[in-house]
């Protein structure tokens, strides 16, 4: 069946399976052979369409580097209220889990993996959120909160780490106790919890809250 | 080219941080006033240009300077 893929077809086999085995394994505990295994060629062919192992993990990730016209949408449609915009971002980013949970995967190993290069294309991902949060606090806080600054810095920490948990939960290991929330109500009621617990008033947030240019 | 009627400093920023302040920095201009970019995020290239489309304001240039993504944008009418 594979000698009759063309080479972009034969390519994006390639990739799928990759993607796949990587998402189960890791980078590092899978091998070439095991790739080429999968797709039912050889690794002389797997090797015409990636040069490496390494390769084609990173096609992997470039694969999933495109949520930016996203981000757009959300920022031109939501406007630039900030717990919109963020409400909208955490939307589109767990939605785009949600439909390809083997990035999620892949991220999880890559932290026991511990490649620096992979580890800045995932905190490069988180990094939209926390750059967020950080300017917006920075922007709206009132100056006499306690530890300002402490929290400015720790507000995206926090919301990273109840991201991704709220993604495991539901992507990867399904809850009973969550299975009547859906992954939107868990999304919105947690950019809600967000606020509150750094300290703003939603509604107080609304009427005050832009992020200025 | 250097006639720019306001100017936005997006560097070290992340989508969507460079097109949400351009947004707020082009809603400040009239029609037809020109805006200058500067951002270091890589995607911003494609980010800058489905703005304006999304937008209809015009991407007059978008170029690479010093190692840095400079966008001009100007306002529709």
């Amino acid at each position: 069946m594979s000698n009759r893929l063309s080479g972009p077809e034969r390519r994006e086999t390639i990739l799928s399976a990759a993607q796949g085995l990587f998402a189960s394994k890791g980078l590092h505990g899978v091998s070439v052979d095991e790739i080429a295994r999968a797709v039912n060629v050889s690794p002389a062919i797997l090797y015409r369409h990636f040069a490496s192992k390494q390769s084609l993990y990173d096609a992997v990730l470039e694969k999933f580097s495109c949520q930016r016209q996203s981000y757009v949408d959300t920022i031109v449609n939501h406007g630039t209220r900030f717990e919109d915009a963020l409400a909208g971002m955490t939307q589109v980013y767990i939605s785009s889990i949600a439909d390809d949970p083997d990035i999620l995967k892949i991220e999880l190993h890559s932290l026991l993996e511990g490649n620096p290069a992979t580890l800045a294309f995932f905190q490069n991902r988180w990094k939209s959120f926390t750059d967020y949060i950080e300017f917006g606090l920075n922007e709206h806080l009132p100056y006499d909160i306690p530890n300002r600054e402490k929290t400015i810095l720790t507000a995206g920490l926090m919301f990273q780490g109840m991201v991704r948990e709220v993604l495991i939960q539901k992507c990867l290991q399904p809850q009973d106790r969550l299975i009547d929330l859906s992954l939107y109500e868990l999304s919105t009621e947690l950019v809600t919890l967000f606020l509150r617990s750094i300290g703003i008033n939603k509604t107080q947030l609304s009427r005050k809250a832009t992020i200025s240019g | 080219m250097s006639d720019f009627d306001s100017e936005l400093d997006a560097s070290g920023l992340n989508c969507p941080l460079p097109i949400l302040r351009a947004k707020k920095a082009i809603s400040a201009l009239e029609g037809g006033q020109l805006l200058k970019i500067i951002a270091t995020d890589p995607g911003s290239v494609k980010d800058f240009e489905a703005f304006c489309k999304q937008t209809g304001n015009e991407l007059v240039s978008s170029g690479e300077e010093d190692g840095k993504f400079v966008f001009a944008i100007r306002k529709a009418a």
